[in-house]
């Protein structure tokens, strides 16, 4: 079993949602997050006060996935997410050992 | 087998037998109170059987040592899994060794048996001490009930222990309560209005009707000194409601225990399905389908809340003094109309209710101070509410009452009294749809009418939040023009939503159209109405895009057009995510929202000089012209002529009818140079020049209403293609010149065209005004900050000034700009408290400016205008 997090732009979520749901993913967590990488943050000024946003707005998306679903699921997030520029995310992936269904006590891929 | 495995397994028969029994006639029947009553009887005889067993023989015996039941078990409703209070009660602590054992093998047989103990051992001396950490066990005490054992010992404890510690402690009992009940009613939201409710622990749920009791009849023993009758003790004009409450409710949770098979008391969207087609608890009603099932739960609910919350707000504590001055300081707040009693509204002349726009003065009074109506006051309303439906108010007067309430403090609870004594659907009956509906999604926790409430809610508390992030939205409410309009569109936003479809905004827009003409609405209102309620996701659709896209902010930046709208869309975005759940507009999202309207805020002054071209297809054009030609059609050349190179902003701050007006005016000024209008709009007057365009004109003008005493608050100044300027002069008449002498306005007129004709000197006129007036001290102090941008236009540079506001300062600004050779193209001045926030677009011989004239002016206007 492997974790997938995705760190991708806001804007991207309901493409890569999409892009899963067509490839049978149904479950996944998605958390709102800040941060940057070699994208830089955003200066606006109001009225006089500068108001600089150093980490961008991000949303990442965690979901554990059985062995043989992993790089379908990488190329349907880079497909759907890419825009080519600067900040259009990451993709972690990271071995998980065990899952467990907390309802019925099932383990391994089933429980996924 | 030996014969006490025989009598548990004989137990262990009855109780299973007994529970499917009851379990069986609930089904058939679903009347919760006869299953209680059964299921304590059965549990009731189970108990006796194992104290014959394991205590004593003598079902009286023994002496000095008793069984009682407490809490709900005490009320005798055993819900199907609650737990089973019990009080093992001594006379001293003699008996507490002597049957330490016998009582853990009594509980353990209980347990064996899987009822759910919650056993408590106490001496009489014990019972009668208060524990601050333990009020739970104290207010259990109320619902006493005899068992087994010594009833001479419990009847020292029901007859003297229980109402001397209620006599000596009703103050901390009550208190307690209290501090209690608000916690818990804070932890669902402090509403009876969930998608999902507890039956038993939310607002209006069962525990709220035992608080009600247990308020009661503290209070009532306190004052008697004995056990009150308890038949009498909640307040008579609410006994049957509440009743039917409780019958409901008992009924709901019994099922709710029986469906889930544990003790859980949430009504889930599955449950209320269920529900619905077994019509638990509401035989009688007309239901066809959940929403309508749940109407009947909320009513019932209400019942209960109201009550609950009308005796937390009489009953605590007359005897607190801190208590008693705040409420003689609510006192003193009484009107010739009203009297305030311990935080309640009375009527002076119950009579006067007849009155409709008596009626709507209480709201208005209630939505002011924050007061409850007393239990007599909202029985009258509801006894003149039949003849008020015959011919119910509407129009100016309505919408005159409607305004004042929505913009007070309390707006939001004035609005929820009205929704349950059913007399908001009657003033709008555009809201029926959504009163106490249920509309499932997996982010709103409460209903339609209670979220659109709690938004009003939000709104009006951003003035106290701390947060520096809330501060931010607080101090754009504070500049709100029209304040009450976007209430108003927070009421409506959602009406729609009574009718299931994929998108409800059209029909909310549709039942805004009847709400406005019910209202009388003037058609300017009525426009930002339409435009806040047609557009209230639209911020929220723009947010799940990147924020900092310049195409989103543009695209989402011209939907806003003005300023003005755009910040009312903001704060109602804002509100309207806060009223979804508790934790739906999280910081990273409000941080969002901040962003966008900063950046679109931005975009709006930055991009102020786009043009219109009759010719061109641009959405804005398009749309304006096809309107003001179906409006006037004769008119058709002229305005096409008038509006040519006219900026767009023009459009999205003049509505229709002023585009007509100042086209008329400049098709005058063959016949005379200097057009001008002069009105009052809501709480400042409006001066609209329409002439052709010359050096030291915006200055001239400002100048003169500057010597006139007049506070300039907004002004925009714009040109089209043939020269002809539209300036527009939003001003405070600081010594009521114009609104105490009338021939005045013809004479500020006159002033006004002297001055754009050169024939008046303004400086002197300035001067002396100036000199005439005493200097007040400013509380806040605005550093002066000059910045120019020249990659927003094609055409001019922008300059923006932010100063300490003060008389003569737009024409000391603009006195410089034309010094120094500069054309103000835009105007776009605002003032926002003590700081003035003025956008100039400036051209210099037909171009932008050269960075020398900007260096050179930028010093000029810090000389002149830093403190």
């Amino acid at each position: 079993m492997t974790k997938v997090e995705a760190i991708i732009q806001v804007s991207k979520l309901d493409a890569v949602k999409d892009a899963l749901h067509e490839i049978g993913v149904e479950g996944m967590t998605v958390f709102e997050a800040r941060g940057h990488g070699r994208q830089k943050g955003h200066t606006e000024f109001y009225r006089g006060r500068e108001y600089t946003v150093d980490l961008i707005p991000k949303v990442k998306l965690e979901m554990v996935l059985a062995d043989d679903m992993v790089e379908k699921v990488v190329q349907a997030i880079v497909a759907s997410a890419r825009t080519g520029k600067i900040g259009d995310g990451k993709i972690f992936l990271s071995r998980i050992d065990e899952a467990i269904r907390i309802r019925n006590e099932e383990r391994g891929d089933t429980a996924l | 087998m030996s014969t006490v495995a025989t009598a548990r397994s004989e137990l262990r028969d009855l109780y299973a037998r007994e529970s499917a029994r009851i379990q069986q006639e609930f089904s058939a029947t679903g009347e919760g109170s006869i299953a209680l009553a059964r299921r304590t009887a059965v549990v009731e005889s189970i108990l006796r059987r194992l104290w014959s067993e394991f205590i004593s023989a003598d079902p009286e015996g023994p002496g000095n040592f008793a069984l009682v039941a407490t809490g709900g078990f005490g009320r005798g409703w055993l819900f199907p899994h609650s737990d089973i209070d019990l009080l093992f009660l001594h006379g001293g602590s003699g008996t507490e060794s002597g049957f330490k054992d016998s009582i853990r093998r009594f509980s353990q047989e209980l347990w064996d048996l899987r009822l759910k103990l919650s056993p408590a051992a106490r001496t009489l001396a014990e019972c009668e001490r208060f524990d601050p950490n333990n009020v739970e066990f104290a207010i259990s005490l109320l619902d006493c009930r005899y068992l087994a054992g010594d009833r001479e010992l419990f009847l020292r404890l029901r007859e003297t222990v229980v109402p001397r510690l209620v006599m000596r402690e009703c103050q901390n009992l009550i208190q307690n309560l209290g501090e209690i009940t608000r916690g818990r009613h804070h932890k669902f939201g402090d509403t009876v209005f969930h998608l999902e409710p507890n039956v038993k622990d939310g607002p209006g749920g069962l525990r709220d009707y035992n608080v009600a009791h247990w308020l009661a009849l503290i209070s009532a023993m306190e004052k008697l000194r004995v056990w009150p009758d308890p038949k009498a003790l909640l307040p008579a004009s609410s006994r049957r409601p509440l009743e039917a409450a409780l019958n409901f409710q008992m009924s709901v949770r019994c099922f709710l225990h029986f469906r889930h098979g544990r003790h859980d008391n949430t009504l889930t969207w599955e449950a209320q399905d269920e529900a619905a087609v077994r019509r638990i608890g509401a035989a009688d009603a007309e239901i066809a389908n959940a929403a309508d099932w749940m109407r009947v739960y909320f009513g019932h609910a209400r019942a209960v809340h109201r009550v609950c919350a009308q005796l937390l707000e009489e009953i605590p504590a007359a005897w607190s003094s801190l208590y008693r001055q705040f409420q003689s300081w609510r006192s003193r707040v009484s009107s010739p109309d009203f009297s305030v009693v311990d935080g309640l509204i009375f009527l002076q002349q119950p009579s006067a209710l007849q009155d409709p726009e008596m009626l709507l003065r209480l709201f208005h009074f209630m939505a002011q101070h924050g007061l409850k109506l007393s239990t007599t006051t909202e029985y009258k309303i509801e006894q003149v509410l039949p003849a008020l439906a015959a011919t119910p108010p509407r129009g100016a007067e309505l919408w005159l009452y409607l305004q004042e309430t929505l913009i007070e403090p309390h707006a939001a609870d004035a609005l929820r009294a009205m929704n349950a004594l059913r007399l908001l659907p009657l003033l709008l009956p555009e809201l029926k749809g959504i009163e106490a509906l249920v509309v499932r999604d997996f982010y709103h926790r409460f209903t339609v009418d209670e979220h659109s409430f709690l938004a009003i809610e939000h709104l009006h508390r951003l003035k106290e939040s701390k947060s520096e992030w809330e501060q931010r939205f607080a101090e754009l409410q504070g500049e709100l023009e029209q304040p009450e309009l976007l209430y108003l569109a927070l009421l409506l936003h959602d009406s729609g939503k009574a009718v299931p479809s994929e998108n409800h905004v059209g029909l909310s827009l549709k039942l805004t159209d009847r709400s406005a003409d019910r209202l009388d609405l003037d058609p300017a209102d009525r426009e930002t109405l339409r435009f806040l309620v047609g557009n209230h996701l639209e911020m929220s659709v723009a947010m799940r895009r990147d924020v900092f896209d310049p195409a989103n902010v543009r695209s989402f930046a011209e939907k806003a057009g003005t300023p003005e709208r755009l910040k009312m869309l903001c704060l109602l975005t804002y509100a309207d995510v806060k009223a979804v759940n508790p934790e739906a507009l999280t910081p990273w999202k409000a941080d969002n929202l901040w962003q966008l309207y900063i950046a679109s805020d931005n975009y709006l002054s930055r991009s102020a000089d786009e043009r219109v071209h009759t010719d061109d297809n641009s959405a804005v054009a398009v749309a304006v012209l096809a309107h003001l030609h179906s409006l006037a059609p004769v008119a058709g050349k002229k305005i096409n002529h008038f509006l040519e190179g006219l900026p767009q902003r023009y459009l999205r701050i003049h509505g229709a009818s002023d585009v007509l007006v100042h086209a008329e005016m400049a098709a005058q000024l063959g016949n005379n140079s200097v057009q001008l209008g002069l009105k009052q709009v809501r709480q400042w007057y409006e001066l609209t020049l329409i002439t052709m365009d010359r050096p030291f004109l915006f200055a001239s003008v400002s100048g003169a209403l500057a010597a006139w005493g007049m506070n300039i608050v907004k002004a925009n100044a714009f040109s089209n293609r043939a020269g002809i300027v539209v300036d527009t002069f939003y001003f405070t008449d600081r010594f009521r010149t114009l609104e105490l002498n009338i021939p005045e306005w013809e004479r500020l007129k006159q002033g006004i065209a002297a001055a754009v004709s050169g024939k008046a000197d303004i400086a002197r006129m300035l001067q002396e005004r100036l000199r005439s007036e005493k200097t007040n001290g400013t509380k806040v102090k605005v550093a002066t900050q000059i910045e120019f941008d020249d990659a927003c236009s094609a055409h001019s540079t922008l300059l923006q000034v932010l100063t300490q506001d003060r008389p003569g300062l737009l024409y000391r600004m603009c006195s410089q700009v034309s010094k120094h050779g500069c054309n103000i193209e835009i105007a776009l001045i605002e003032t926002e408290g003590q700081m003035a926030i003025d956008v100039l677009y400036l051209t210099s011989g037909g171009t932008k400016l050269s960075s020398d004239r900007q260096a050179a002016l930028t010093k000029a206007l810090h000389e002149d205008l830093d403190l």
